[in-house]
């Protein structure tokens, strides 16, 4: 279903993004594994897809520099003949610590601003970066992470869920205009993921009362969202656009 | 289920028969037509022409409510003969079921009675001139003579299309022959039934029948005896027939024409571009751009809120997502190869050249849309095809159409009020004959000029009572003082 695709996952070297872009590369997508900082990892990620099989390249572009997206897309589109698929996943850096997070009588509204331009800024200047291609296209997926604490915010990590509640928001007035090129937006809304870096500071009694209120009775896992992912990614959703996948067992129903 | 195709009048037989097989999904249609020979003809036209003298004092708004009476029962969606067009149309045609559901409603509209009142109050004093001589204001009476005798040649790329011609035939008292194609071969016969089941006076006074055309023996009887001929077709088509026609007849005839549509920028505010591209893709869409209406290119104005470019984009989107609501009807393989052949030649100028663009279906020849940056004119091997020229203003477009001055027909047109009555201007000086809004470039008006000429005014032969005469006539009453 994705064979050929070209696939760019932002923030790739590691956790969520690493098990998407290694699940795009087992179904025959072209994939590139942008990553910011951790070189050794993302060429790990392109070893593992090209050991699967699979076709990969490592690029690294900061998300926030509209500069270095630019020159990103450009090289893709340059070699591959064209970009299908976007998932945005790159987030700045974050820890899911409900002890050490900022209570809303201390949080800055600089810390408003670095989620917002990181989660934000970042799906806004890669969008952009690929619109003309993807408008030239006829065609095109772009597929935003975000969390399931929009919704349900079981902690209140303020900074980082306003950001991706923006986040939504853009995917979806996104989506009401590039829906007539024929450009699919839509979002995929993880839980609170096992084994990512992220995720690791989340104290065990936390982890046990989510997984107590859900249905599944367990923490979300990458490979759950990767499948998101590739639905929306292949044509099984050619006709959705606009939505929000909650990938948490059942922990938000909407 | 056997169809006999064929309209004739009453006490007409014939010895034998062909039949043509329609099949679709198991269920199959036999038309069934007669085996002519130029004595047929000739007694087809004795006939209807003999019936002709029923009719001829026939008042021409008795003739309306006749007509109204067969159109009314079209109107109604369990009418048998409804539910055999909807049914079979699209079957012969290709044509997408709901879109020739909704045309041949639409279409049927316009011969209800207040349409056709409307249609000969646009180029006749009154109505009655039909029927008796009308005083002039200059002093004198003038009356208007139909044909006795008019030999239609019907084109099959509209359906329905052939009503138009018989019912200005009808109005004008005259008998009338009529060729169906083979493309389209319902419509004018289901006509002529609802006809002779509201009065059989008027249907005795028609023949329609189906034979491939160009049979000599066949035509020529047709060719002498008719005093008008309407022809419908392609130039070639036309051409062919003119050579066959005697000088002293009367010689209507509807060929190839060109369409487009331009728009302005004007048209591509933010919160009106959708609408726009939607009116567009009407006009591209009904009956495949069949219909001598539609367009071949749109002129999109630089300068609006979405530029050419990304409105050749979502023009692209819009048609990708129609193919799946109403398919188009599928091509003779000369029909997709010009499709193909034009996308070739794009494509491959577009390799070099950023000012071209071309957007299409990805499997078969569904749509495509070329996009030009620089300004040009072509005309498209329509089936949804279309060119898209970007131009700086509409008016710098008029240079580029002159080469195609004498086919051109309708513009369909979106700009500001003041623009519209100034383009208009330009336009109808190079030749275009109807200007109407996108989105209705499809549907003429009752009592539109066709092709820039009357409709039953070209017909009618007039006659003038001069006022010399009735001065003359007083002269003889033995009672006037």
């Amino acid at each position: 279903m994705l064979k050929g695709k070209v696939v760019l996952v932002t923030g790739a070297s590691r956790g969520i993004g690493a098990e998407i872009a290694k699940q795009l590369g087992k179904q025959g997508a072209i994939v590139i594994v942008n990553y910011l900082q951790n070189q050794c990892a993302a060429n790990e990620v392109v070893k593992d897809i090209e050991q699967n099989g699979g076709t990969a390249v490592a690029i690294q572009a900061d998300v926030i520099d509209s500069d270095q997206v630019e020159q990103m897309v450009h090289m893709i589109v340059d070699n591959f003949m064209g970009i299908d698929v976007v998932v945005n996943n790159a987030l700045p850096h974050y820890t899911f610590n409900p002890r050490t997070r900022k209570p809303a009588w201390e949080i800055k509204w600089q810390d408003y601003q670095t989620q917002i331009q990181g989660n934000l800024g970042g799906a806004y200047n890669v969008t952009h970066a690929v619109l003309p291609y993807m408008t030239q296209q006829q065609e095109g997926r772009i597929i935003n992470i975000v969390t399931n604490l929009i919704d349900f915010p079981i902690v209140p990590y303020h900074d980082y869920t306003t950001a991706k509640s923006a986040l939504l928001g853009f995917s979806r007035n996104m989506a009401a205009e590039l829906g007539a090129f024929g450009i699919k937006v839509n979002c995929v809304a993880p839980g609170l993921t096992a084994h990512t870096d992220s995720s690791q500071d989340t104290p065990e009694n936390v982890r046990e009362s989510i997984i107590g209120l859900t249905p599944l009775k367990r923490l979300t896992h990458p490979q759950d969202i990767a499948g998101a992912v590739l639905f929306l990614a292949s044509s099984w959703s050619s006709f959705i656009t606009g939505q929000c996948i909650y990938v948490d067992g059942g922990l938000t129903m909407k | 289920m056997q169809f006999n195709h064929f309209a004739v009048p009453d006490g007409i037989a014939f010895s034998s028969f062909e039949e043509r097989i329609i099949e679709d999904h198991g269920a199959t249609l036999s038309l069934r037509s007669p085996c002519l020979s130029s004595e047929d003809i000739v007694q087809l036209m004795q006939t209807i022409r003999e019936n002709r003298q029923k009719i001829k004092d026939y008042r021409t708004d008795q003739l309306i409510q006749i007509i109204d009476a067969a159109i009314q029962k079209w109107l109604d969606p369990n009418y048998p003969l409804r539910q055999f067009a909807e049914k079979w149309v699209p079957i012969i045609t290709g044509y997408d079921k709901n879109m020739v559901r909704l045309e041949l409603k639409q279409f049927l509209r316009l011969f209800r009675k207040k349409e056709l009142l409307r249609f000969i109050q646009q180029e006749f004093p009154s109505i009655s001139v039909l029927d008796e001589f009308y005083p002039q204001s200059n002093g004198g009476w003038s009356r208007a003579y139909g044909p006795e005798f008019i030999f239609h040649i019907f084109s099959g790329n509209v359906p329905g299309l052939p009503i138009w011609s018989l019912v200005m035939g009808i109005l004008l008292k005259s008998a009338n022959f009529g060729k169906t194609p083979t493309g389209e071969p319902l419509m004018a016969i289901l006509f002529a039934q609802s006809l002779r089941e509201v009065n059989v006076d008027v249907a005795n006074t028609l023949a329609i029948l189906p034979w491939k055309g160009g049979n000599q023996e066949l035509e020529a009887p047709l060719y002498q005896g008719s005093d008008t001929v309407i022809a419908y077709g392609s130039n070639e088509t036309v051409e062919q027939i003119r050579k066959q026609i005697p000088s002293s007849t009367r010689f209507l005839h509807y060929g190839y024409k060109i369409s487009f549509a331009m728009v302005g920028r004007e048209a591509l505010r933010q919160d009106l571009y959708r609408d726009t591209l939607r009116r567009l893709r009407d006009d591209m869409t009904i009956y495949d751009q069949q219909a001598c209406l539609s367009p071949h290119l749109v002129f999109i104005e630089a300068g609006g809120n979405v530029s050419p470019r990304m409105l050749a984009q979502q023009l692209s989107s819009e048609l990708q997502q129609y193919a799946l609501i109403r398919t188009r009807a599928k091509l003779s393989p000369e029909e997709s190869q010009a499709i193909r052949s034009l996308r070739n030649e794009y494509e491959f100028k577009a390799m070099t050249n950023p000012n071209v663009a071309v957007y299409q279906s990805e499997i078969g020849t569904e749509w495509t849309v070329i996009y030009h940056k620089d300004l040009s004119f072509q005309p498209s091997p329509l089936n949804r095809t279309i060119h898209v020229v970007q131009c700086e203003h509409l008016e710098e477009s008029i240079p580029a159409i002159l080469p195609f001055r004498e086919y051109l027909q309708t513009v369909g047109i979106a700009t500001h009020p003041t623009r519209l009555m100034h383009l208009s201007g330009i336009l109808g000086e190079q030749g275009v004959t109807r200007i109407c809004a996108i989105g209705s470039m499809n549907r003429s008006v009752p009592g539109w000029h066709h092709d820039g000429r009357f409709n039953l005014i070209d017909l009618v032969r007039w006659v003038d009572l001069e006022g010399s005469a009735e001065a003359l006539a007083e002269q003889y009453d033995l009672d006037v003082e």
